[in-house]
């Protein structure tokens, strides 16, 4: 009997140990948007997966627990959420702003890989810790301290803490979002300044370009720039602007270094806070986090020209249930996108569906019928993240 | 470039401060769940009202920071009392500021400072500097009258006088005076330094509340610390009417009619109010608005009233052993707006006897009020302007404009020029489009202008006013506008002044602007 119960035991057990692994890879075959959630009050953390059903329809598969406290809100540039999918590694970030660190979480078990804190002097409590992960290296925007911490990026999603610089805009504005590609950074200020780095050592250093963008200028400050998205090739640096109209800046950055930028205005829409380029780099989707919309803007990469698309009939939900778009995520890794998530910010958060269609210089953006998909675990949703990420 | 983001923390910080280092120096406040008194009161006589004004602050027990305006009153100190003129008057009201200028509360304001500061005391505008506002009087924006951009009175200076001369055209009614140092405003109103002007003789347009008992209630808000999102506390007469437990007492007689006059001396609340009988909006006649009484009385169950805003109305109580309340409702200012709960402000005690004056008998009419021909004439200009925001983030920065189409938007500067000029004489018809989720209260100094069409639809009731709500855009349609008709005729309030949001804390951040009206 005892031989007959240890065959039984062991059969099991391997039946289990085949199911984690069959789980595994079914799991690293998954596609998810990935959430940084706040409770309310006293804004515990976690982060949620969803998977990605027939139609975009986002079914919960579960929540990381964090262990952490963030604070329930802060700038729409800032991404809590960095998703890095390396070839060696595929790991989801999220930063906890009260707590002061950040997660690292294995998206193969959806575990936590690591966690990790910058100097004693790295805060994010007033408005968040916006994050950016490279091959190896995560950086982190402390909107308090005005600090950005470099983390090199450890086997299993772990993070150690390498060294801070400190930064500030060119009239004392505080960092806010950032950017990579290759070994360029770029950070803006909320006095609407820009500044670019070198990271080519991990350690960001400054290029010594910092410039106010032309936008904050021939606005007297009234627009400034919040999010920023580079192109695959480096040439060039798009920045979503905090306006009470749509306003999205261009920089050259071919030479290593900002240059002006060039500004697209619209006054279809409200705070274009939050940008990203399509796959194919041929549409800018512009988040209007005061507006209630999203906008998809033609790019040619060629140029670094902008020029009008469309802009989607009001997100449904606004007041009712939530106060602010926030951040995005593509629905394809391909083309032009197919259209974003958007994060709506809230008593009721939720994700919303927006999807794209374009017929030549053309283009529509409609809200899917069964969106917006809630996120029950977070009142103050501002961050989300798509994996796998976009291919740059 | 500035934001709420870079100067409020240095202005709270200064508030805690100072706070913490100031002595006892405001009158104790009622406690809750008392009988309501009204306003210690002061009356012109022979044509003069001369008084003045102390104005101190200090901390009670429960944290919250009191700035009062304090007044002498023979043996007892009385806590921002009523001044009463008659059209006419003159009205000299000495100011003393005794806020304690110590440590950090010397903070200032670092998203402007007015360089050309011309009356009252030298040095720059900060946390603990003041002036006077006297919200709705058609007077001189002009040194020892209304002016509120160069005048300031430095704490421990030997004080000032403005010497007011009520115009002898000032519509009867219910205005009030609080502070208006750009970018403290809100500071010191949240401290309750604001109290009621009556400018004597409504019974002459509205003769029904002749002889009425006369209520006079000025409704303030409290934060803890202002601009930092938290419960606050409304309270009637300074008496507090907390969410859970005692709220005020109201005394009345059955079935009495009493002539109530309820000054917004809220920070940011937009107060919809009714007296509810047994859980029912009782009928009031609504008589005037922000100090003009209306074309003809008006019978409405709930009265809205934007932050600065006043209004005058007969309640009837109800018969003996009814429940009576004095209400606000919930009022939705959009998704970045503040929510504006609903709660009780007061109980409705039912007794034999009240103590209130009387207002006085009728009289011979007045003949027609000033402005009252408003609508009859031409508009000399047209002009659009529209409220806006922006946040960087749902915590800032954040930046409110009011902006004139086709100009530059800005913040307000001290230094600014005027972004309207116009002439005495001028009609203008002003449309204020609001393009923010955010609810705002149009108020400009010096006049009365009349509501015209809302929503671009005339106006049922085209009333006088001096402040106005302009609801919030949902996110798609239109926005939400008002059209209003503003009389620059007199060359009484020829000069420099303002308008702006009356949500103090958009005001302190600079949405406000100069107009300059030239004689």
């Amino acid at each position: 009997m005892k031989r007959l119960r240890r065959y039984r035991l062991a059969r099991a057990a391997a039946l289990v140990a085949w199911l984690l692994v069959l789980s595994g890879s079914a799991l690293a075959a998954t596609s998810y948007i990935v959430t940084n959630d706040d409770t309310g009050f006293p804004f515990i953390t976690g982060v949620s997966f969803y998977t990605i059903d027939p139609g975009g329809v986002l079914t919960l598969k579960g929540q990381v627990q964090t262990g952490g406290y963030g604070i329930g809100g802060g700038y729409f540039g800032a991404n809590r959420i960095a998703v890095l999918n390396s070839g060696q590694q595929e790991c989801v970030f999220a930063s906890e702003a009260a707590t002061g660190d950040i997660v690292g979480i294995r998206v193969h078990t959806l575990n936590l890989g690591g966690r990790a804190s910058g100097s004693p002097t790295d805060t994010g409590t007033s408005n968040g810790i916006g994050l950016v992960a490279g091959d190896h290296y995560l950086y982190a925007s402390f909107t308090d301290s005005n600090t950005i911490g470099t983390f090199k990026v450890e086997p299993g999603c772990g993070l150690s803490f390498l060294s801070d610089v400190s930064v500030t805009g060119l009239a004392g504005g505080t960092v806010n979002a950032m950017a990579i590609r290759g070994n360029m950074m770029i950070a803006t200020y909320t006095d609407g300044s820009l500044e670019s780095f070198d990271i080519a050592g991990g350690i960001p250093a400054s290029h010594g370009d910092r410039q106010h963008s032309t936008a904050a200028v021939s606005s007297q400050g009234a627009t400034y720039p919040n999010s920023i998205d580079i192109t695959s090739d480096g040439h060039y640096a798009i920045f979503g602007d905090t306006s009470t109209s749509m306003v999205v800046e261009v920089s050259d950055i071919s030479s290593g270094q900002l240059t002006p930028t060039l500004v697209h205005t619209s006054t279809a829409a409200i705070s274009s806070s939050n940008v990203m380029l399509s796959p194919d780099e041929t549409v800018v989707y512009v988040i209007n986090t005061q507006g209630a919309a999203v906008t998809a803007l033609f790019f040619d990469k060629s140029t670094g020209g902008l020029s009008k698309g469309c802009t989607s009939p009001p997100i449904r939900g606004l007041s009712a249930n939530w106060s602010y778009l926030a951040g995005l995520a593509l629905v394809n890794k391909t083309g032009n996108g197919g259209g974003v998530y958007v994060a709506e910010f809230g008593s009721t958060s939720g994700i919303a569906l927006v999807n794209l269609s374009v017929s030549g210089k053309k283009c529509a953006l409609q809200e899917v019928t069964h969106s917006p998909f809630v996120d029950p675990n977070t009142t103050g949703l501002l961050s989300i993240g798509a994996f796998p990420p976009r291919a740059f | 470039m500035c934001s709420l983001s870079k100067w409020l923390p240095a202005v709270i910080l200064g508030g805690f401060s100072v706070a913490s280092l100031a002595a006892q120096d405001c009158p104790a406040r009622p406690v809750s769940g008392t009988v309501v008194q009204d306003p210690y009161s002061i009356s012109s006589k022979n044509g003069v009202l001369s008084a003045n004004l102390t104005l101190a602050h200090s901390v009670d027990q429960a944290g919250y920071t009191h700035y009062c305006y304090k007044y002498n009153a023979g043996a007892q100190v009385a806590e921002s009392p009523t001044l009463r003129v008659n059209p006419g008057d003159t009205l000299n009201l000495g100011i003393i500021n005794r806020i304690n200028p110590s440590g950090a509360g010397n903070a200032k304001m670092n998203m402007a400072s007015n360089s050309t500061i011309t009356c009252a005391d030298s040095g720059e505008a900060t946390i603990n500097s003041t002036n006077v506002h006297f919200h709705g009087l058609n007077i001189p924006p002009v040194c020892h009258q209304d002016d509120v951009i160069d005048t300031l009175i430095q704490p421990g200076s030997p004080g000032f006088t403005y010497n007011v001369t009520i115009p002898a055209t000032e519509p009867p009614g219910l205005y009030w005076y609080h502070p208006h140092v750009h970018g403290y405003t809100e500071f010191q109103v949240n401290g309750g330094a604001a109290g009621a002007i009556i400018v004597g003789g409504i019974e002459k347009y509205r003769p029904e509340v002749a002889g009425l008992t006369e209520r006079v209630f000025v409704i303030r808000q409290q934060y803890l610390v202002p601009w930092v999102p938290g419960p606050y506390l409304l309270t009637l007469n300074y008496q507090g009417a907390p969410f859970v437990g005692g709220v005020p007492i109201i005394q009345m007689k059955p079935n009495e009619k009493q002539f109530w006059r309820v000054a917004n001396a809220t920070i940011e609340d937009f107060l919809e109010l009714q007296f509810q009988v047994n859980g029912s909006a009782s009928p009031l006649q609504l008589i005037a608005l922000d100090g003009y009484p209306l074309a003809q009385t008006r019978t409405q169950t709930t009265i809205l009233i934007p932050p600065a805003g006043r209004a005058e109305f007969i309640v009837q109580a109800p018969a003996s052993g009814a429940n009576a309340v004095f209400f606000t409702n919930a009022y939705s200012t959009g998704p970045t707006g503040n929510a504006d709960l609903s709660q009780a402000i007061a109980n409705i005690q039912l007794t034999s006897g009240s103590a209130a004056p009387a207002m006085p008998r009728a009289a011979p009419s007045a003949g027609g009020l000033k402005s009252s021909d408003l609508a009859e004439q031409a508009a000399t200009a047209q002009r659009k302007l529209f409220f806006s925001e922006e946040f960087g983030g749902t915590n800032g920065p954040a930046q409110f404009y009011i902006t004139v189409d086709g100009q530059k938007q800005n913040v307000f500067d001290p230094d600014e020029k005027p972004v309207i000029t116009t002439h005495v004489g001028a009609v203008e018809d002003w449309t204020i489009e609001n393009r923010a989720l955010e609810t705002h209260a149009f108020h400009i100094h010096q006049i009365h202008f009349q509501v015209l069409e809302i929503d671009g639809k005339p106006a049922a009731d085209k009333d006088l006013r001096d402040t106005i709500e302009v609801p919030y855009w949902s996110g798609k349609g239109p926005y939400h506008s008002v059209k209003l008709r503003m009389d620059f005729r007199d060359p009484t309030i020829a000069g420099t002044f303002l308008f702006h949001c009356h949500i103090l804390l958009h005001e302190d951040a600079g949405m406000m602007h100069k107009i300059l009206v030239e004689p």
